[in-house]
């Protein structure tokens, strides 16, 4: 017998859609932390609660999956740690089935499968309340009987049963030796006879009556997946996701802009002037600000995304673009990486994990990054706000939208070329997706996965983007001009004798080309650490005061920009140059956290480094074909 | 020409691929052939189970146990279904 003081690992398997996630967060409240499995990615999330008994329990929710042969890198770490393979992390003291009660047969099958490798196993049989909706009448007691574990009804999303659930976790529990229907024989032999065994106790356990009738889900899907009604609703809500982030962030980001402004006002004019005062106005709080920014749009798009997930519409969206990726030899399945890629390319990069084929896994996260993610924003911002002054705020918005699809139209072209390039894969996967029934999420659960992201970004902000704002701040203001000299008196003078200024003179002839200068240069070469660094760094090298309004700095930089000329006198941001600069940013791979993420997920550096250089080799034939070609016509 | 035949040749030519039977019928799964046989067992698309056909087209809807599933062509082609 173990002591109560000891904790207990319990393992939380299910088939994805099983409500197992609900479980958890049921089980566990607010006792959870997120981690990783060494070696994969895979995230390993974990809670701890006590049993009515005083005994704690560690809790961790494994991924989803449908059996435990494993194809995908999820389902992998799920068998792995039943095993006790994973993490060298002992066996689970008992694993948790959960059970989607209304469609018991599907789900059973994983559940026999955990209880053949003969560790003690508890069943949750979950939504109880839709089963028996559905006219399913569900006898607990004797399917405990057939199996040979307990089963615990449970209604996890309204909390119903989980008492009963963790009184069900009784150490020691036994294993059982031998499952009735267990077979010896090859696997196509033991699995015949687990279905035969499902037919026989569903028959007794899970009557089934009104099989037939249909439900809202039926109704709804009759119009959102039809041919027409369907593709009108998918664009509709695409559009509309979009506006509503780009229209409603707008308000949050005024507000932290102008914070940032005001603390870096106060900041200026309370620290005693030098080069701690300068350090922490222009360094810091400019270069967290800068970054912060971005935080209600990524929050936003986010927001998005968990609803479509979570109401169960992101499984209809993938079966319609299903067609359309087929296209260029993607399937349905690498639409929902490909749309997050637009928040941000690792969390897109990260969701390529539920697709089965290998080649097209890779296939997705080779052109993710060209999905203009909101780091580009601002960037584009800027540029066409100056490459088109007059136009209207809607011509604006039609040429951001041209400059959207040129990276979705360029990346899609990119995966057929691949997809005729790489070996294919042992065993061919064909589309296959299960589409969960409508349901209204839970506000809870979004919430903490928002403030997941949300916070992952913040300590993104606090760490890299900080130490990237602090080496650029020194870069550019040492070595500090002789006193009384010219530069001492000149600000850009003094920036362009500093190191930044000595590095930008040095790259300058690579990128002249493309009609950058110096200065741009050496702000396009400090965005390829993080491209929201390129904006702050443009102000920073065409000496843009930073102790002002934000606003105010933006239209002095515009203004800064338009007079800046070469030596010879002529224009250096001519339309040309903007389109060129444009080009660069839609195509180069500016973000060393998603190289790092691409190295981990595809598990090979090659991958990761030959994606950046190519895609940074593209961005810089694209700019340069783009600003001779132009010279050439006479632009 | 056999006279006679048995009752498992008659059910082997009832038998047709869920890509070939018409929307809206109930089926039941004869068996299963092909690469990717474990993928559709694990799925829930057992032998002896029952198929409602929902939809047809280059991926094809169908409910197996109350559970809604979009499915390829080419693998609905791996399943053998006999009315019921």
């Amino acid at each position: 017998m173990s002591s109560p003081s000891e904790q207990h690992l319990v393992a939380l398997v299910g088939n994805p859609n099983s409500g197992k996630t609900t479980l958890f967060n049921a089980l566990t409240g607010e006792n959870q932390k997120v981690g990783n499995y060494s070696g994969v990615t895979v995230s390993r999330k974990s809670g701890s609660f006590r049993t009515p008994h005083g005994r704690k329990i560690e809790l961790v929710d494994l991924p989803g999956c449908y059996s435990l042969n494993a194809q995908s890198p999820d389902e992998k770490v799920t068998r792995d740690f039943l095993i006790g393979e994973q993490d060298d992390e002992t066996f689970p003291d008992i694993s948790v089935c959960v059970l989607d009660a209304s469609a018991l047969e599907r789900h059973l099958l994983l559940a026999m499968e955990v209880i053949e490798l003969g560790r003690p196993v508890v069943i949750a049989l979950n939504m109880v309340d839709l089963a028996e909706s559905r006219g399913i009448h569900l006898d607990p007691t004797i399917l405990s009987e057939e199996l040979g574990v307990p089963v615990v009804p449970v209604q996890a999303n309204k909390n119903k049963g989980t008492l009963e659930l963790k009184q069900a976790l009784r150490l020691p529990l036994p294993a059982i030796d031998y499952p009735k229907w267990e077979v010896s024989g090859s696997e196509a032999e033991r699995l015949a006879a687990r279905t035969h065994f499902i037919q026989t106790i569903c028959g007794e356990a899970a009557r089934r009556e009104n099989d037939g009738t249909l439900t809202l889900t039926d109704k709804l899907d009759s119009f959102l997946l039809h041919s027409f009604t369907g593709w009108a609703a998918l664009i509709a809500i695409m559009l509309g996701v979009f506006w509503t982030i780009f229209s409603l962030s707008s308000y949050p980001m005024d507000f932290i802009d102008e914070s940032f402004g005001s603390i870096g006002q106060w900041a200026a004019n309370t620290l005693p002037e030098g080069d701690f005062n300068n350090l922490i106005v222009n360094g810091v709080i400019a270069g967290i600000g800068g970054t912060l920014i971005f935080l209600p749009q990524i929050v936003l798009l986010f927001l998005f995304i968990a609803l479509m997930e979570a109401s169960g519409y992101m499984a209809r969206a993938a079966f319609l673009m299903d067609r359309v990726m087929n296209l260029v030899g993607l399937s349905g399945k690498a639409f929902l990486p490909l749309l997050s890629s637009h928040a941000c390319a690792i969390p897109g990069i990260m969701a390529t994990r539920t697709i089965d084929s290998a080649k097209e896994r890779l296939i997705t996260i080779l052109i993710a990054p060209w999905m203009s993610c909101s780091a580009r924003l601002p960037v584009y911002f800027l540029l066409i706000a100056m490459l088109l002054p007059q136009a209207s705020s809607l011509q604006q918005a039609g040429f951001m939208l041209g400059v959207y699809s040129l990276g979705i139209v360029t990346a899609l072209i990119a995966a057929r070329i691949l997809k005729g390039r790489l070996a294919e894969d042992a065993t061919p996967s064909h589309f296959m997706l299960e589409l969960p029934p409508y349901r209204l999420p839970q506000l809870g659960y979004l919430l903490r996965h928002i403030w997941d992201r949300a916070w992952a970004f913040l300590k993104r902000a606090g760490t890299i983007i900080l130490a990237l704002s602090i080496i650029l701040w020194a870069l550019q203001t040492y070595p500090k001009p002789a006193k009384g000299s010219l530069a001492s008196e000149d600000k850009s003078l003094a920036l362009e004798q500093s190191l930044m200024g000595q590095i930008g003179h040095t790259i300058e002839p690579i990128f002249k080309p493309l009609g950058f200068d110096w200065r741009t240069s050496t702000s396009v070469l400090t965005s390829f650490a993080a491209r929201e660094v390129f904006v702050s760094s443009l102000k920073i090298t065409y000496s843009i005061s930073e102790d002002i309004e934000e606003e105010e700095q933006d239209k002095l930089l515009r203004e800064a920009l338009a007079e800046s000329t070469w030596p010879d006198g002529s224009k250096i941001y001519t339309p040309l140059t903007l389109l060129s600069l444009l080009i660069f940013f839609v195509y180069a791979l500016q973000c060393l956290p998603t190289t790092a993420v691409v190295a981990r997920e595809t598990n090979s550096y090659n991958w990761a480094v030959g994606q950046l250089v190519g895609m940074s080799l593209f961005a810089y034939l694209a700019a340069l074909a783009v600003f001779q070609i132009g010279t050439l016509l006479g632009f | 020409m056999k006279l006679f035949r048995r009752a498992t040749d008659i059910q082997t030519d009832s038998a047709m691929t869920l890509a070939q039977a018409s929307v809206g019928c109930s089926l039941r799964i004869n068996s299963i052939k092909g690469a990717a046989c474990d993928r559709l067992r694990s799925m829930g698309f057992c032998e002896s189970m029952e198929v409602k056909k929902l939809s047809n087209g280059h991926n094809m809807l169908c409910t197996v146990c109350g559970t809604k599933l979009a499915l390829n062509k080419k693998l609905a082609a791996q399943i053998l279904v006999c009315p019921v």
